[in-house]
């Protein structure tokens, strides 16, 4: 009898009903043999009881139905144990209370289990929820951005928000991540095994959410209403920090939430964080090109990280080799226009994004600034008033000596 | 002197020979089996009792009973170690002392009204219990 899914009332019925139907029996029926067969069926019913029973009320109504077992065939124990020779009717119920101990160990367990596997689902519901809400905000955010193109201020406005709200996303996305790594970085075989034993009563498992932050993610960047350069590499360092916590804990997640197809699970992901990469780049490279050629500084094309490094290098490089040429006032005014952006701009104001973003590296960094040196050096404008004074400084001295020779004479 | 020796030597003699011979008996053996066997006869009417080890053929009762067969048949061992033996159909117990290699049959207990239902054999010590609970009748193979 399969009693582990119904109620405690029905439970409580059908145990009466059989402990009647025993009782009678043992009382009504006149043959030993059949007596015999009685004790073994209910010995075997309640086995099958306590192996599929999966919550400890249920486990207690066993327990009392062995002792109703126990006394309602103590009266022959004699003759049972005879008939069951090697085993006694004392180890037959023994075996039975034995097995309620095991059982209750075990079902202690899976309550620890089911308490954190419901900590957990409420953990993810109230994420889909938070997320969702976001999400919404964010989509309205949009929209009225679209709409009040006529009024700039109000959509610098709206913009303003609509960033501050993508922020939120981010910490709130970045608080979840680091939750999950907390929880599952150091995770043991034993309590994978026991997740993913309860995992499919999840509706939403942190796999599957990743999934769909990551999904949330591409399509954000897809649409391009609102967001500027600085958004991007934003969303390049959360793509980073994304990875990074996918790389350490990617593999225990979908061992224990996908362990039908981890591998596959793992796949999927790791397809999904490069697509959302791409997303980015494709908008990060050419805005930062776009930067550039506002501020009249004309980089060659790159694409990646190590493209802008050489890009940055070959323009410095080009523009001090002329400044050493020429050192004409036009190269001074390209060197301070760089020097301007490079400084105010790109280190002041997208300094920690862009080495968040692994857009540029501390040192990448540094070695541009070196070079910036040495070609404000080269480009700074010689002075002409040293040369004069030397020119007034020997007209001086010719006309001194001139004048002492004139007197002499 | 000398014939007096000759005896007691000759009753010494005889009593050594009888403490060497065979005629061991232990008593008060119980044969009782505490349960019933129902043996279900193979295709040859072949019953096997694994538990106590007996193997024997129901073609010879079953055709003293009229029958072409039956389905089970159940058996039991009293005190003294006759068996008992009976099946659904039955009219009749058929009592059986074992022998070396054979059951010889000792009684044919008749049971008085209809034939047998659903039969069954009780243990109860001094007596073997006949019950039909199909109708609860209730016989004492002893006084039947």
């Amino acid at each position: 009898m399969n009693i582990k899914k119904r109620s405690p009332r029905i439970r409580l019925l059908l145990l009466s009903f059989f402990t009647l139907l025993s009782g009678l029996s043992v009382h009504a029926q006149t043959s030993d043999f059949q007596l015999l067969e009685n004790f073994n069926n209910d010995f075997h019913r309640i086995s099958t009881e306590i192996d599929q029973v999966i919550d400890m009320g249920a486990l207690r109504e066993i327990e009392l139905e062995i002792s109703s077992f126990e006394s309602r065939y103590s009266d022959h124990r004699t003759l049972i144990t005879a008939a069951l020779y090697p085993v006694t009717f004392e180890e037959r119920v023994n075996s039975l209370r034995d097995r309620i101990m095991v059982k209750n160990q075990s079902l202690s367990v899976v309550d620890q289990l089911n308490s954190r596997i419901e900590g957990l689902i409420a953990e993810t519901d109230l994420f889909r929820s938070r997320i969702n809400q976001l999400n919404s905000e964010i989509s309205t955010l949009q929209q009225n951005i679209e709409r009040s193109s006529a009024s700039e201020s109000r959509q610098a406005a709206l913009i303003r928000q609509y960033r501050q709200n993508l922020e939120s996303r981010d910490l709130f996305v970045a608080d979840f991540l680091e939750e999950l790594i907390n929880r599952y970085q150091n995770m043991d075989s034993a309590e994978r095994s026991e997740l993913s034993v309860a995992a499919d009563r999840l509706q939403d498992n942190p796999v599957e959410i990743l999934k769909s932050i990551i999904s949330d993610y591409i399509e954000l960047s897809n649409n391009r209403s609102g967001l500027s350069l600085p958004d991007y590499v934003s969303m390049r360092a959360q793509h980073g920090y994304f990875s990074d916590v996918w790389s350490r804990i990617g593999e225990q997640l979908t061992r224990t939430f996908e362990t039908e197809r981890s591998r596959q699970a793992r796949t999927e992901i790791d397809n999904m964080l490069a697509a959302w990469l791409a997303s980015v780049d494709n908008n990060v490279w050419s805005l930062l090109q776009q930067e550039f050629y506002d501020r009249s500084i004309r980089l060659s094309p790159f694409t990646n990280s190590s493209e802008l490094n050489r890009s940055l290098h070959e323009y410095i490089d080009a523009a001090y080799e002329i400044s050493l040429e020429s050192n004409r006032e036009e190269d001074y005014g390209k060197y301070r226009n760089f020097s301007d952006f490079w400084n105010t701009t790109v280190k002041a104001n997208w300094g920690d994004l862009i080495i968040a973003g692994n857009i540029l590296t501390h040192s990448d960094i540094a070695a541009v600034d070196v070079k910036l040196s040495s070609w404000g050096e080269a480009a700074a404008p010689i002075s002409n008033l040293m040369f004069i004074l030397l020119i007034v400084s020997i007209a001086v001295i010719v006309g001194l000596v001139v004048l002492l020779v004139t007197r002499k004479s | 002197m000398k014939r007096q020796l000759s005896t007691i030597s000759a009753i010494t003699l005889l009593l050594i020979l009888s403490g060497c011979g065979s005629s061991l008996i232990i008593e008060n053996v119980d044969y009782a089996q505490p349960l019933e066997s129902v043996l279900v006869p193979d295709s040859n009417n072949e019953v096997h009792d694994q538990r106590y080890a007996l193997r024997f053929t129901i073609s010879g009762i079953l055709l003293r009973e009229g029958v072409e067969g039956v389905q089970e048949i159940r058996l039991i061992r009293d005190q003294a170690g006759l068996y008992y033996l009976t099946a659904a159909g039955f009219s009749s117990v058929y009592q059986f002392t074992p022998e070396q290699g054979s059951l010889k049959l000792m009684n044919r207990i008749a049971i008085p009204g209809d034939v047998l239902q659903q039969p069954a054999f009780n243990q109860r010590g001094s007596y073997i219990e006949l019950v039909d609970t199909s109708n609860g009748r209730t016989f004492n193979l002893s006084e039947v």
